[in-house]
């Protein structure tokens, strides 16, 4: 999904028992089109977009143990929860939310750790 | 065989802030050889409710409960890889290093520290990896 921005990164590593996941934003995973939205609808594809990284590394959202939840403001923090809380219902990963600048003036980034 | 994940808590439940105050995480995972603990704000250990107060304040009492939730898990601050260290604002960078350094007397973690927004006018949150046992 980086690939075509030219971005230094690539996606994941697999390394030992670990997935190590670049920070996700809300792109398209057809088309790779920015899919700059509300904080709401971009954690929605967000998340979407790091259960296909992580499942195509042999992980799972259920397997993640742990995220930097970057935002772009602080204000939004209980909107994130809300679309959060969704995707990792039972026993959650350790978590850390860094409100901050991010590319493209995304609103949300997820940058994630989980178990193969 | 896939490598166990086990959801950490602290043996005092008053610094379970996730689950007291809702929050779609938990206070750490162990993942085989490691643990990986959530950001950590300053509670208090006697009521469960913030602890606000100066920098040196929040930073002893952040490392603090961070000491008892390694320690639940059997791990230590000795056994700490990995720190983030996020502050409101980086011109108390060396009022949190001072108390930070009594913590780590030798050896201490690798370490990088940020200056950004934090809820609820809190001055400082910690998360880190370490080893596990």
């Amino acid at each position: 999904m980086a690939a075509g921005y030219g971005w230094v990164q690539s996606t994941a590593i697999h390394a030992g028992d670990f997935v190590f996941v670049s920070g996700i934003v809300a792109l398209d995973p057809d088309s790779g089109e920015r899919l700059n939205g509300t904080l709401t609808s971009e954690a929605h594809r967000v998340f979407l977009n790091l259960k296909l990284v992580l499942e195509a590394a042999g992980s799972s959202l259920e397997r993640l143990v742990q995220v930097r939840a970057m935002i772009y403001d602080r204000i939004e923090y209980d909107a994130l929860n809300r679309v959060y809380r969704q995707y990792v219902p039972q026993g959650p990963p350790a978590r850390t939310v860094w409100s901050v600048r991010i590319i493209d003036a995304f609103k949300v980034q997820l940058d994630a750790v989980a178990l193969i | 065989m896939p490598v166990e994940r086990e959801i950490i808590v602290p043996k005092n439940e008053r610094l379970n802030v996730s689950r007291n105050f809702n929050l779609p995480h938990s206070p750490g995972v162990r993942a085989g050889d490691f643990i990986f603990l959530s950001g950590m704000l300053s509670t208090d250990p006697q009521t469960g409710e913030r602890s606000p107060g100066t920098m040196a304040h929040e930073t002893r009492q952040t490392l603090t409960n961070m000491r008892h939730l390694l320690e639940s898990a059997g791990s230590s601050l000795e056994r700490v890889v990995k720190i983030n260290v996020l502050l409101y604002d980086m011109l108390e960078f060396e009022n949190m290093n001072a108390v930070y350094r009594q913590f780590f007397p030798v050896d201490p973690p690798a370490r990088t520290t940020c200056g950004v927004q934090l809820s609820a006018g809190m001055k400082i949150e910690i998360e880190c990896i370490a080893l596990a046992g």
